[in-house]
Parts: C-alpha cells; sequence; structure tokens
C-alpha cells in the first residue's frame, strides 16, 4: 500500500480512536453537581474506583502513539521539495531523453539486421559453392 | 384494467420511421453537459477535478496558493487535532453546552486532513511517471548496450572465421 493510503487510513484511526475517547468518557464519567441546590450525587456505580481512570488513560495513550505515527509517516513522505513545474519539467527531459535512445536501439536494431542479412547472404553463397562442388582453382 | 405482456413501444418511436432514407428527418441526441449538473441529489461536474474546499464548504485551515508544504501543513494540522481533542474534554467538564463548536472543528480539520492527503494523489502520479520512464530509459540503455556487445561479438566471429578460409 502506498504512503498516501497508510496516511489516509491513519486518519481514519484517529478519528475512530478520538470518537471512542470521548465515548468512553461520556459513559464511564462520574455524576458532576451542577448547582448546589441539587441533592449529592450518588457515587459511581463502578465496582472499583480505579477501573475509571484506567481507561480514558489506555485510549489516550492509544490516541497519542497513533498522532506519532502520523507524524512519522507524514516524515517518511517522498515528497521532492521542486513543486509541480519542476517535476513536469523532469518529465519532458525523460522523455527526450528516452525518444533519443530509442532513436540509438533503433539504428542499432537497423545494423544488427543488415549485418545479419549479410551473414545470411555469406552462408547461402558458401552453401551453392558447397552443393555445386565447385572447387577452387590451384594448378 | 392490466396492462398487456407486451406493450406497444414508447410514441416517439415514429419519429425514426424515416431515419434509414433520410437520417437527418429523426432528431438529434442533446449536447454534452458542461460545467456542474445534478444526478440523484448530488452535485458532480463534468471535469474530473478534485474540488476546492471552499466549493465543497469547508473552512480552509491552511495557507491557500500553489505551492503547500504539505509536511508542514500536515503536522501542523495533526497537531491543532489533538489540541481540539484536549479542548473538547475540558468543555464538556466546564461547559458541555458548547461542545457542538468544539465537535464542529474537530470535523472541520479531519476534512482538512483528507483534502491535503488527496491533494497529494496527483504529485504521486507524476512522480510515479517519472520513475516508470527512468526504468524504461534504463531498459533501453541495456539493450542498446546488450546489442553492440552483440554485434562486436559477431563481428568477431565472423572475422575469425575469414582468416580460417583463408588459411587453406
Amino acid at each position: 500500500m502506498d504512503i498516501i493510503s497508510q496516511l489516509q487510513e491513519q486518519v481514519n484511526l484517529i478519528a475512530h480512536l478520538a470518537f471512542n475517547t470521548v465515548g468512553t468518557l461520556q459513559r464511564d464519567a462520574p455524576p458532576n453537581r451542577l448547582s448546589p441546590n441539587y441533592p449529592e450525587p450518588p457515587a459511581h456505580a463502578t465496582e472499583d474506583g480505579s477501573n475509571f481512570s484506567e481507561q480514558p488513560k489506555l485510549m489516550s495513550t492509544t490516541l497519542v502513539k497513533a498522532a506519532k505515527q502520523f507524524d512519522a509517516l507524514v516524515a517518511a513522505l517522498p515528497i521532492s521539495e521542486s513543486g509541480e513545474e519542476a517535476q513536469l519539467k523532469r518529465i519532458s527531459e525523460l522523455q527526450a531523453e528516452n525518444d533519443a535512445i530509442g532513436l540509438e536501439l533503433q539504428k542499432q536494431l537497423e545494423a544488427a539486421e543488415k549485418e545479419l542479412n549479410q551473414v545470411q547472404e555469406l552462408f547461402r553463397q558458401a552453401s551453392d559453392n558447397c552443393l555445386n562442388l565447385k572447387k577452387p582453382d590451384d594448378s | 384494467m392490466a396492462t398487456a405482456t407486451y406493450p406497444p413501444p414508447p410514441p416517439y418511436y415514429r419519429l425514426y420511421k424515416d431515419y434509414l432514407q433520410n437520417p437527418k428527418s429523426a432528431p438529434d441526441p442533446p449536447p454534452p453537459i458542461e460545467g456542474t449538473y445534478l444526478c440523484f441529489g448530488a452535485n458532480y461536474t463534468t471535469s474530473d477535478v478534485l474540488p476546492t474546499l471552499e466549493e465543497q464548504g469547508v473552512r480552509q485551515l491552511y495557507s491557500k496558493g500553489p505551492n503547500v508544504d504539505f509536511k508542514k501543513e500536515l503536522r501542523s494540522l495533526n497537531g491543532e487535532l489533538q489540541l481540539h481533542v484536549l479542548e473538547l474534554a475540558d468543555i464538556l467538564i466546564e461547559r458541555p453546552s458548547q461542545y457542538a463548536r468544539r465537535v464542529e472543528e474537530i470535523s472541520t480539520v479531519f476534512k482538512n486532513l483528507h483534502h491535503l492527503l488527496n491533494s497529494l494523489r496527483p504529485h504521486q502520479a507524476r512522480a510515479t511517471l517519472i520513475h516508470i520512464l527512468e526504468l524504461q530509459i534504463q531498459r533501453r540503455k541495456q539493450a542498446v548496450e546488450d546489442i553492440k556487445r552483440r554485434r562486436e561479438e559477431a563481428r568477431r566471429l565472423l572475422n575469425e572465421s575469414l582468416a580460417t578460409l583463408d588459411g587453406h
């Protein structure tokens, strides 16, 4: 997976963790007294007091780790300092170089084909000479 | 009254009665749509570009302009997001009725983050194209060197053969 997709999935993960962190805070937080006129709110219904503070700490730690992972992925982005114009210029240069090497390759192929035809012609002549049993004059 | 099993075609088929003899007698198709249009309630555009945040009705948090420092803006948006989450926790304790604005701020930051990442796609496409071109150039150079080497080898073998024949 490319790094931009990883970054997008990391953003979605951060959103998921932020949502769940706030959700658990709302679910587990003890009731708060809004005014002296109201009666004292009942004690928190969890089995022990430490259980409430553990869950938000764990989720907050996970959220911060996800944010740090996002920063690490941003640091690993292979973005060159050059902008769009430099990229397009580089593409044009590479295209021109590609065309030049293509012409060179075509020239080499044509020369190789020509030499192959010459060798085949020589081979054909040699074969004809052997078949016709021509002998060199060595008087 | 039930409809027939094979109902007749729509009445406008008569408009194409003389199409084979005279193609111009039939009505022309509608012209292509330009700009934006609505389709099932969603706004579409005929040009495939990423709409800006203002066009989507979202406030833009990073600097405008052609040359955006993506890394710096992404990091600052990430930090701003963490701050907004902390502020939301504080607001829920002290002023619970004002949570909506904080949630809206967080949503705006997320939209900006995703928009920035999507804006990186054209850069990624150009970088991929550069990489492919470099690979192609490398392969072509290799092919040229390979052909040259084999031509030289063939020429050497031919000269050796000719020398052997002349030796007789």
